[in-house]
C-alpha cells in the first residue's frame, strides 16, 4: 500500500460504513487504491491548485445545462 | 461490406437492390464474422426482416422513401429495443424485463428507414475505454484482433470498422464514441451537449452523457446525424433547438481557421498520434497553434464528475450485487461513490472556468484539431500503457485527450488517419472540435480529409 492510500484508508473505511457497504479488510484496501487515485487527480482542481490559476473566486458551480449556458 | 448506407438507401429507391435481400447479405455477414470480433450481444433478425419487408412494400406502393430506407444499422446495447433487455454490458441487468419500447433515437432511425440488426458490446456501464467485459467477452479491433477495439462503444465501432454494417449509434461520456472511433478506423460523431436525446439509453453520468453515431463514410455519418436530430421534453439536457441538417456533403466554407491544439494534447500524444495531427493539419492548411489551458483541469473535473455521479447511480447495486459487478471497474465505481461533496462542487466550477476559456478560442479559429487517443489500440489485457514515459492505467487512461473536450460539451468528429510510415497498419483518430452546436463544421471538416484521402475507413 502506498503512503497516500494509508492517510485516506480511515476515510474510505468510515465512508463506505455510512453508506452501508460490508466488505473484507481486503476489499477496503483495493477500495482505498482506487479512491487515492481519484484523490491525487481531484488534488490538481482543489483549492488552493485552482484558485491559484484562476483568482481566488471561481464563482458559484452550475449545473450544467447547456440550454442555458451554451448560447447559440 | 456491401455498400456505404447512402449506396444501399440510393440502390433501394432505385429498385436495384431490395430491403430484404440487404439485411439477408448483412445477416449472413454478421453471422461469418461476428463469432471472432465479438462485437454483439444480441441480433434482432426476426424485428429486422419486418422492417425490411415494410420498406420493399412502401416502395412497391409507389411511396417515397425515407433517406436511410433499407440501411441496415445496429445500437450500443445501452439503448432499449422493445422486447430486448438493456444490459449496458452488465450482468446485473440481465435478469431486467425487456424494454417496451424503443429509445428515442431507435424510434428516429426507424422512421428514417433503418433497419436495426441488433445490440453491440460495451464496457459494462460504459465505464472503460478498452471493451474488455468480463461477462460478455472482449470485442476485438477488427483490423488486429490481439488488440481492443476501444471502449466503451466498442461494438459499436468495431462492427462498422468490420464491415458487418455500414452505420451504429453510441455514445460518449468521456470518449466513449471518439476512442473506439480512432481505434477501429471509423468515423464518429460526438454532438453538443444537449443535441441528441438520451431518452430510452441506460444513464452513466447524466450531466456527461452524449449519444451519437458511427460510420465508415462522412456522408453517411451526416446524414444519420441529421435522422436523429429533434426535439425531446422528455430528455432533460437535450436543448430546445430546431433540427439543423448538415446534408450529405458538409462543405468547409472558405476562409475557416483551424487551430492545432498544443500543450496537453501533445504531452499526452504518442510519436504516432502526433504524427496523424500533421497529416490532418497540412490537409486542412492549419498552421497555428493554440493552447487550451485548462485542459487537464477539464480532464480532472470529469474524472471527479464521473466518479461521484456513476458511484452513485450504482450504489445500490453496488451494495447488493458487487461479485456481479464487473471486476475491472467495481472498486473505482464504489470509490466514487465515496467522494466528497466539495470535489463535485469544485468539479462544476472548475467545468465552467474551462468552458468560458474554450469560447474564448472560437474567437481566434472556428476548429480546433487535436489527437483522439495517447497512440495505437492497446493489446487485449494490457493493465498499463506508456506515453512519453509516463505509465498509466490503460482502462481509465484512454480517454485523456478526449475527456477534457466532452468535460465542456463541445461538439467533436473523430476522423481515422493511417500513419502508417512506421509499418504499422492500425489506424488513430484525429478530433475535430468546434463551437457549441457547429456539428457542421465539424463534418465539414472531416469530409476534407475523408476527400483528400488522409481519412478514411477500411473495411
Amino acid at each position: 500500500m502506498t503512503e497516500p492510500t494509508e492517510s485516506l484508508l480511515p476515510y474510505v473505511r468510515a465512508a463506505l460504513d455510512l453508506q452501508g457497504y460490508a466488505f473484507p479488510e481486503e476489499r477496503i484496501v483495493e477500495i482505498a487504491l482506487q479512491f487515492a487515485r481519484i484523490e491525487s487527480i481531484a488534488r490538481t482542481i482543489l483549492p488552493p491548485a485552482i484558485n491559484a490559476q484562476a483568482g481566488p473566486d471561481l464563482g458559484p458551480a452550475p449545473v450544467f445545462c447547456p440550454g442555458a449556458v451554451i448560447s447559440p | 461490406m456491401n455498400g456505404t448506407a447512402l449506396d444501399i438507401a440510393r440502390q433501394i429507391r432505385g429498385g436495384e437492390r431490395t430491403a430484404v435481400s440487404v439485411l439477408a447479405e448483412t445477416r449472413a455477414r454478421i453471422e461469418a464474422a461476428d463469432g471472432n470480433l465479438n462485437s454483439f450481444t444480441a441480433t434482432t433478425f426476426e424485428r429486422a426482416g419486418r422492417e425490411a419487408a415494410a420498406i420493399d412494400a412502401r416502395r412497391e406502393r409507389g411511396d417515397s422513401l425515407p433517406p436511410l430506407a433499407g440501411v441496415p444499422y445496429a445500437v450500443k446495447n445501452l439503448f432499449d429495443i422493445a422486447g430486448v433487455t438493456t444490459l449496458a454490458g452488465a450482468r446485473v441487468n440481465a435478469d431486467n424485463p425487456a424494454a417496451a419500447i424503443d429509445a428515442q433515437l431507435v424510434a428516429r432511425m426507424h422512421a428514417a428507414g433503418a433497419v436495426l440488426v441488433g445490440a453491440l458490446n460495451m464496457d459494462e456501464h460504459a465505464y472503460g475505454f478498452t471493451c474488455e467485459n468480463t461477462h460478455y467477452g472482449a470485442t476485438h479491433n477488427p483490423h488486429d484482433p490481439a488488440r481492443v477495439s476501444g471502449g466503451s462503444s466498442g461494438g459499436s465501432a468495431a462492427a462498422v470498422g468490420a464491415g458487418l454494417v455500414p452505420l451504429s449509434l453510441g455514445s460518449d461520456t468521456s470518449g466513449s464514441i471518439r476512442v473506439p472511433a480512432s481505434f477501429c478506423g471509423v468515423f464518429g460523431l460526438k454532438p453538443t451537449y444537449g443535441r441528441l436525446s438520451r431518452t430510452g439509453c441506460f444513464p452513466f453520468v447524466d450531466s456527461l452523457d452524449h449519444v451519437g453515431p458511427l460510420a465508415g463514410t462522412v456522408g453517411d455519418l451526416a446524414v444519420t446525424y441529421d435522422a436523429l436530430q429533434g426535439r425531446d421534453a422528455r430528455d432533460h439536457a437535450c436543448a430546445q433547438r430546431n433540427v439543423e441538417p448538415v446534408g450529405s456533403a458538409p462543405m468547409l466554407p472558405a476562409g475557416t481557421r483551424v487551430g492545432i491544439l498544443g500543450g496537453w494534447f501533445q504531452d499526452w500524444a504518442g510519436p504516432a498520434a502526433r504524427r496523424v495531427v500533421q497529416t490532418a493539419a497540412a490537409a486542412l492548411g492549419a498552421t497555428h497553434w493554440c493552447e487550451f489551458k485548462s485542459a487537464a483541469s477539464a480532464r480532472a473535473a470529469a474524472f471527479v464528475i464521473t466518479g461521484a455521479e456513476g458511484g452513485a447511480l450504482h450504489r445500490d447495486k453496488l451494495k447488493a450485487r458487487y461479485a456481479d459487478f464487473e471486476p475491472a471497474s467495481r472498486d473505482r465505481l464504489v470509490a466514487g461513490s465515496l467522494i466528497p461533496a466539495g470535489w463535485l462542487i469544485q468539479a462544476q466550477r472548475v467545468r465552467k472556468l474551462a468552458y468560458a476559456e474554450a469560447l474564448q478560442l472560437f474567437d481566434r479559429f472556428d476548429l480546433l484539431l487535436a489527437p483522439a487517443a495517447p497512440d495505437y489500440a492497446p493489446l487485449i489485457g494490457s493493465e498499463t500503457f506508456t506515453i512519453n514515459g509516463q505509465t498509466v492505467p490503460t482502462r481509465a487512461t484512454l480517454g485523456v485527450l478526449t475527456q477534457p473536450i466532452s468535460c465542456i460539451g463541445l461538439p467533436v468528429c473523430a476522423a481515422p488517419v493511417w500513419p502508417e510510415p512506421d509499418g504499422v497498419n492500425l489506424p488513430i483518430g484525429v478530433q475535430l472540435i468546434a463551437a457549441p452546436w457547429r456539428e457542421d463544421l465539424c463534418l465539414a471538416a472531416a469530409a476534407v480529409l475523408e476527400r483528400a484521402g488522409v481519412a478514411h475507413a477500411r473495411t
